[in-house]
């Protein structure tokens, strides 16, 4: 068991994420060449706007916050243990974690509800999109399980994922920090190894190339232009 | 592809194999076995390992370090008897044992217990009675008010102990509030603390170790605990998930107010008119 254990840790914990990081590379930059035009989240706010905005907004703002919170705990574990050396500090940013964790999840559950019920929807939403959807609510909920089960995640991810991930950049893996860990946890990590390798196959492609310019830039009038529409005026 | 990814996978196995034969078997035994044993220093969780290899055949030994639990299971009365002198805890398998590695602990073992003085013989711990000032130090060492001086975490961010915070302390890793009893008492406890014995706490505080000041304070904390037989406090987690989703609806109100202004008719009407004008 332990030898099997063993073996499991090494192909799942040090092999896959290389796998995982060669394949994100090479079929990104592949697809943005090939088929630039497909390098997108297509918009299906036109099909359908009733219950739009409770899918997308809290998904998004939730899971960027969230996901923000991981790269902070990543690039600065000490300033983020620092934080957390006051235990009021400690719970605020797990509440507002777990909250955040809770709003996504409510937007991709809304997402989902949204595309099953509008048949015009169904119809654009592709195998690969369904698939897409069960990644990311099985990522969310195991998200918010390991932050309920398996308290203070912004801590203990400071001081045994942070090493496990930079050991792995650094190419001199160590799944010592890991081995150990609850299999929720495991599942949690393991899963999104999956959403990284299926990513640029799918419409999270469009991560890549968000417009950021658009926060700044000045506003743009659209007007419609048909002759039916200047009739109307 | 499929060649490259086999290669690579086999060169990690190979890699990490290797590691653990040309490991030098001191270095094991202090991450591995201190823990619990000591050479000539006393019993802690475990038995003084002084003189082991006269108590005890090597064949046996060997099988019971390559794996302890089935020896108990098979009911050996020896082995029952170090489980009951133990309180229960039984062995657990130490982390790429093999046959090769238990016969060089074994030949450890037999070098040190010859010498007066082996360097195993453990932390040495005064049993002068602990201050209110070092259980006061204590608490914040656990809480993280004061930091570890090497830079590990404090001690709440996985575990929990009485009176320790609103929420409590984390849950990944088992509640401390027995845990001087568990460890039978400042030696077994201290020498813990001094070579953590669970794979995740190994890793983390291998890098990090805890000062001797800092595991005083600690063994005098978690005495206290003890002592003072306070319950565990299960709501904290139920409180948290409330407080979770109370800020998840805050968040939702929140976006539903700065987007007040959102459209909410316009398309509507189009895809109406354009799906009646398909269905005509």
């Amino acid at each position: 068991m332990t030898t099997l254990n063993q073996f499991l840790n090494v192909i799942l914990f040090m092999a896959l994420p290389y796998v995982v990081a060669v394949t994100f590379l090479l079929v990104s930059i592949y697809r943005y060449r090939t088929q630039p035009f497909t390098y997108s989240s297509l918009s299906s706010q036109f099909l359908e706007n009733k219950s739009h905005f409770w899918a997308l907004v809290p998904f998004h703002y939730g899971i960027i916050l969230v996901l923000a919170g991981h790269f902070l705990a990543f690039f600065i574990p000490r300033g983020v243990l620092a934080w957390n050396s006051v235990p009021l500090r400690l719970y605020a940013l797990e509440i507002t974690g777990l909250a955040l964790g809770v709003m996504t999840i409510v937007g991709l559950i809304a997402g989902l509800v949204r595309r099953f019920t509008t048949p015009q929807l169904r119809m654009v939403t592709s195998p690969l999109d369904w698939t897409l959807y069960g990644l990311l609510v099985t990522q969310v909920l195991t998200g918010i399980g390991v932050a309920v089960m398996y308290p203070w995640g912004s801590s203990w991810f400071a001081a045994t994922m942070t090493p496990y991930l930079w050991s792995i950049v650094k190419f001199s893996p160590d799944t010592s920090y890991v081995a150990g860990l609850p299999w929720l946890v495991k599942a949690h990590i393991l899963n999104a190894y999956v959403l990284l390798w299926v990513w640029p196959f799918t419409r999270l492609a469009h991560v890549l190339v968000v417009p950021n310019p658009y926060l700044w830039r000045r506003t743009q009038v659209v007007r419609w232009n048909s002759v039916t529409e200047t009739k109307a005026r | 592809m499929r060649r490259i990814i086999l290669s690579v996978t086999v060169a990690l196995v190979a890699g990490i194999a290797g590691n653990v034969t040309a490991q030098d078997t001191a270095t094991y035994f202090k991450q591995n076995c201190v823990s619990c044993h000591t050479i000539g220093g006393g019993r802690l969780t475990g038995p003084d390992l002084k003189g082991v290899t006269q108590r005890k055949d090597r064949d046996w030994l060997q099988a019971f370090i390559l794996n302890p639990q089935s020896k108990i299971t098979a009911g050996d009365p020896y082995a029952l008897k170090l489980v009951e002198e133990a309180r229960g805890v039984v062995m657990p398998p130490a982390p790429g044992i093999s046959a090769e590695r238990a016969g060089l602990l074994l030949d450890l073992i037999e070098a040190e217990s010859a010498l007066e003085v082996s360097q195993f013989r453990g932390v040495q711990v005064s049993s002068a009675p602990f201050t209110p000032v070092d259980v006061e130090r204590g608490l914040a060492l656990f809480r993280g008010t004061q930091p570890l001086k090497n830079g590990g975490p404090a001690c709440i961010s996985c575990h929990s102990a009485a009176g320790v915070g609103g929420l409590g302390g984390g849950k990944l890793a088992p509640d401390l509030m027995r845990v001087y009893e568990r460890l039978q008492g400042r030696a077994g406890l201290s020498a813990w603390l001094a070579a953590p014995g669970t794979v995740t706490m190994r890793a983390v505080y291998e890098k990090h170790p805890l000062d001797e000041k800092e595991i005083h304070s600690l063994v005098a904390f978690f005495e206290k605990q003890s002592m003072a037989g306070t319950q565990r406090v299960a709501a904290s987690q139920l409180n948290f998930l409330l407080c979770g989703l109370g800020g998840a609806v805050l968040g939702l109100v929140l976006l539903d107010t700065i987007w007040r202004g959102r459209l909410r008719g316009v398309r509507r009407s189009l895809t109406q008119e354009q799906s009646s004008r398909g269905k005509s």
